[in-house]
């Protein structure tokens, strides 16, 4: 039934107190949240935790509780310890068994991994110290990197082993990233940093498979690089050796997002595939590629799926990647269930004329300067599906109102191609919010908002799309309600959390709601 | 329910076709192809068919309704309530007027709650009933008689009874239905009385009032607020040190109620031995140990729709080997923060008083086959009153209870349909999470696993378990007022 969250409610017995006229227990008392955020067993919400300043000890240490809720809210711990006043925590994942937290103390630049086992008591931990550059290097990549997926930024859970972690790094002169293993069973951890002298590489866990973990990196040649090179890397898990390192082209550039275990325990990575020669970060995809690997890093098949061939039987497609009426999709998440089903969900956008735009051109004499003449306009969602042969077997797009984003002056000579990561990254503008899949992969939703101008209602709005056993159903939450104040955020699978604040009552309710 | 779909003229289609396919209806000929088209037809001639069943029939059994309340009885007695707590705030003194007022009114809002409402139960039978039993204690106690009483049962599911401290008293039906007599209810009426006798809850809340607002105390806050490091846990320990002292109080006006309680007992002719056997009931009650373990495996399995074992899997969990007994508390400190002495304490405390008493009085005074009666149709109320509560969890529990228990399997089947029904709209429209439980230790097993398959069915499938509950027993409640049309609900929502 309605529940209420204890460190939400203390904050507003805070608030609510600095109006008391009167000196109680209550009011003397000083509690500040510091972050709060779920729990996530891959991208099932697990629990929550609240991390809040429980008291102040002296100048530079603070006494903090670091409580942790199951997924229906109810209090499992309270953990409290003194520490310095800089700490705060920048993820957490479970694993089925073990709870990993990442502290940062933004003072003494440290990382510290505390690992919890199924008994509620600390196991182990796992300090990392950082440079100065280092430090500076996160500081405009992996510490300002806004969740706004709400899924895990790179502690990545591997059940009854450890967790891997993925974070920029920087090397001398190599921008880089660092992959970390640390495991749960007993205290070990290794570290993989790939440097070769002066580059640049973005790493990007793809999955675990017969004790190998995978791993995507691009590699630029420098800041400049439009077009970097792809590689498929192999770090044993036992040690963290290199086991192999491959370049991900064939017939064409393939770029892996994802990688499954299907097919009679076969493991395969899927993702975008463009022209040997195209420039990324403006052509767009040729299609979808499916390449089956090994433990050693082989390829064992390839396959690919192309936007005006293939995926144009169901979609009105030109040989551009832009659909009708829809424009070009922006690539949002690629999942398998355990059907061997693959889906793939994007969303559209198109530049159109911006009217504020040339109104504002004019006005400046065609100085230029202030807005563009072109908009983007965000339109609507799309799900494809391929089959067990990586065949494509349906395309729906699903409506929703479009949105327009007025971009700043020059965008006008940008590539639509390279918009959809500009809207992604620097607008925040798609409607889309995240992607959840059940352990079991035979059930996912995706959400994303959107906002309603019927006669009945005015406001914003909260969907998804659920796939569940093979039949897809949607649902459509209205975001304003009687409430003064109201969120949906993520629950465990199939399910969101309504949490709605009566100003009034001083009441906030919070219920877990599935999804139909 | 789906107008659109009951108001569908049936003139396309012939009688025999409708007899078809509710042959096939009925027969739960399970075509995962079937479209909206059929599931139209059978949703019509189904109608059809409970239509001239219903004519053929104009005997039909009237739903349950409710006891009826007198609301003369709950009139008067709110508005004396009400008489109480004005007369009792104008009669405060200057002193501390504030802080009595606010907790007087809080009170009140309770008391308030409980007389104005459904809660209470006020029916003639057995209101009456009740004050005979509670005049009989007074007859026997001549100290009692100068004392204003309100005492009535409350329709609420969880076994407890109270005082409010104004001489209202309320003995829930969720205790009621554990009593094995009269004597045990005498008993319970009696350690209220006794905590209004002898005045507990004023004692406590003007304990409390002074507290705050002694000048130590103020003084202490005062410090702390202006205090830089350290301060929440002074706080904490000040805040420690009131609730500690508050609890040990009431472990103490506990035990001084069982004490006076057993005074009161012995003259009024009923067994004292009663107070050892409702405080051994009160220590290992269960809500549940009343029926047999709800079993959904076995309610919710249909041939043609099987139950299905995901539906109550356990999922992975975060510290799912915690230590149940970890706290940060002491064990001390959690004595100390028990509001009642264990049961085994409380008897320890009378055991020789009472065998002393020898095997005096008796079980039943009053009306023996009246308290087995009201226990019975107090099971109902609890489920019904859950539904009107809309706590949907509880009422689907008490329903699938009362349908194994084999007693009042028309009332049970009605209330599980039409729950199912409820629940799929609630889910329908997101707002189910406010009207279920959500798992807990101190839930009973059963409960729980309730609660796990309601937390995890999707929509669809609630629907398909109505339908076929519903024709599992289509036969025996066709003459049930109100199950067609939750059947037909069933249907369109499939």
């Amino acid at each position: 039934m309605k529940r209420t969250i204890l460190a939400m409610s203390m904050l507003l017995l805070c608030v609510c107190s600095t109006h008391a006229q009167k000196l109680s227990i209550e009011n003397v008392q000083k509690v500040s949240l510091r972050n709060s955020e779920a729990i996530k067993e891959g991208s099932e919400v697990k629990g929550y935790y609240f991390f809040y300043v429980s008291d102040k000890i002296d100048k530079k240490t603070n006494e903090y509780t670091l409580q942790i809720t199951d997924n229906n809210l109810k209090k499992l711990k309270d953990i409290k310890f003194q520490d310095s006043k800089h700490v705060s925590i920048l993820e957490s994942s479970f694993n089925g068994t073990d709870l990993i937290f990442l502290f940062y103390n933004d003072d003494d630049r440290t990382f510290e991994y505390q690992v919890y086992g199924a008994d509620a008591k600390k196991k182990h931990s796992y300090t990392r110290q950082l440079t100065k550059k280092e430090e500076r290097f996160l500081e405009n990549t992996y510490l300002n990197l806004n969740d706004d997926e709400e899924s895990f930024k790179g502690l990545y859970p591997l059940e009854g082993k450890g967790f891997i972690s993925n974070t920029p790094s920087r090397e001398d002169k190599d921008y880089t990233f660092q992959i970390d293993f640390f495991a749960t069973e007993k205290k070990k951890q290794w570290s993989y940093t790939p440097t070769e002298g002066g580059k640049k590489f973005i790493g990007d866990y793809l999955g675990y498979y017969n004790g190998v973990v995978y791993i995507e990196i691009l590699k630029f040649g420098g800041a400049f690089d439009q077009s970097p090179d792809s590689y498929m890397l192999g770090l044993d898990i036992e040690t963290g050796k290199k086991i192999f390192e491959n370049k991900t082209d064939a017939k064409y550039r393939f770029y892996p997002s994802s990688m499954s275990i299907i097919n009679g325990g076969k493991a395969y990575i899927y993702g975008e595939y463009y022209d040997l020669d195209a420039n990324i970060m403006k052509a767009k995809s040729k299609g979808f590629a499916f390449w089956g690997v090994d433990e050693k890093g082989k390829v064992t098949s390839e396959k690919y799926a192309s936007w005006d061939v293939d995926m144009g039987k169901y979609l009105d497609v030109s040989s551009k990647g832009k659909i009708q009426d829809f424009g070009f999709m922006y690539l949002h998440s690629m999942l398998q269930t355990s059907d061997g089903k693959i889906y793939a969900v994007g969303e559209g956008y198109k530049k159109v004329a911006s009217a504020l735009g040339i109104a504002s051109k004019v006005l400046s004499g065609g100085r230029g300067g202030g807005l563009s003449a072109v908009k983007i306009k965000v339109t609507d969602m799309i799900m494809l599906n391929f089959d067990g042969d990586f065949n494509i077997s349906s395309a729906k797009i699903y409506s929703k109102n479009a949105n327009s984003i007025e971009l700043p002056g020059g965008y006008e000579v940008v590539s639509t191609a390279l918009l959809g990561k500009y809207i992604k990254y620097y607008f925040g503008g798609f409607d889309y919010a995240y992607t959840q899949l059940n352990k079991e992969k035979t059930s996912f939703t995706v959400c994303y908002s959107d906002y309603e101008r019927s006669k009945d209602y005015k406001g914003g709005t909260f969907n998804a799309i659920t796939y569940n056993e093979g039949k897809i159903t949607t649902d459509k939450i209205n975001t304003k309600s009687e409430a003064s104040r109201s969120a949906v955020l993520p629950g465990k699978q199939g399910q969101v959390l309504i949490m709605e604040y009566y100003r009034k009552d001083k009441r906030l309710d919070a219920h877990f709601e599935k999804l139909n | 329910m789906n107008v659109a779909y009951l108001n569908l003229s049936p003139h396309n289609f012939s009688i025999n076709h409708w007899c078809k396919n509710f042959n096939t209806y009925l027969k739960g000929a399970h075509n995962p192809g079937a479209d909206v088209h059929n599931n139209l037809i059978r949703g019509i001639c189904f109608l059809f068919l409970m239509i001239v069943s219903f004519q053929s029939n104009a005997q039909t059994q009237p739903a349950y309704k409710f006891l009826q309340d007198d609301t003369v009885i709950k009139k008067k007695l709110y508005e004396k309530a009400l008489q109480y707590n004005t007369a009792a705030i104008n009669n405060l003194s200057k002193e501390n007027k504030e802080d009595y007022t606010k907790i007087y009114n809080s009170r009140f809002k309770e008391i308030k709650e409980l007389l104005s409402s459904s809660r209470s139960l006020t029916t003639v039978e057995a209101h009456q009933y009740l004050q005979t039993i509670v005049q009989k204690i007074i007859d026997a106690n001549p100290e009692l008689k100068a004392l204003e009483l309100r005492v009535v049962f409350a329709r609420d599911w969880w076994p407890n009874a109270y005082s409010m401290g104004d001489g209202t008293i309320g003995v829930n039906a969720g205790l009621m239905i554990y009593l094995a007599n009269e004597a045990e209810l005498v008993f319970t009426l009696c350690h209220e009385l006794s905590h209004y006798y002898l005045d507990h809850s004023g004692k406590s809340i003007k304990k409390y009032v002074e507290t705050v607002n002694s000048e130590d105390f103020k003084k202490e806050l005062k410090r702390l607020s202006k205090q830089q490091y350290r301060v929440n846990e002074e706080a904490e320990k000040l805040s420690k040190s009131l609730v500690f002292d508050s609890r040990k109080h009431s472990r103490d006006n506990e035990a001084a109620s069982d004490r006076q309680a057993f005074k009161f007992m012995k003259n009024t002719g009923y067994d004292s031995r009663a107070i050892i056997s409702t405080l051994q009931l009160l220590d290992k009650i269960d809500d549940s140990s009343l029926f047999k373990r709800v079993n959904i495996e076995q309610v919710f399995n249909f041939e043609e729709y099987p139950f299905k074992k995901k539906w109550i899997q356990k999922e992975s969990a975060i510290f799912s080997q915690a230590d149940e007994n970890d706290s940060p508390l002491t064990t001390k400190e959690k004595d100390s923060l028990k509001t009642h002495p264990d049961c085994s304490k409380r008897i320890l405390l009378l055991q020789d008083s009472i065998n002393a008493l020898g095997n005096k009085g008796k079980s039943f005074l009053v009306n023996e086959p009246y308290f087995n009666q009201l226990k019975k149709s107090f099971i109902t109320e609890i489920t019904e009153y859950c539904f009107e509560e809309k706590n949907l969890s509880r009422n689907l529990y008490y329903s699938l209870a009362l349908l194994q228990s084999g007693e009042d399997i028309p009332i049970a089947v009605y209330s599980v349909t039409r729950c199912l029904n409820e629940i799929y709209e609630k889910q329908q429209q997101h707002k189910l999470g406010l009207a279920i439980d959500k798992e807990h230790k101190n839930f009973p097993e059963d409960y729980n696993l309730l609660l796990r398959l309601l937390d995890k069915i999707r929509l669809d499938e609630i629907a398909a378990i109505n339908v076929q509950f519903c024709r599992k027993y289509q036969v025996q409640m066709k003459n049930y007022d109100g199950f067609a049309t939750e059947m037909l609900k069933a249907i369109s929502f499939k």
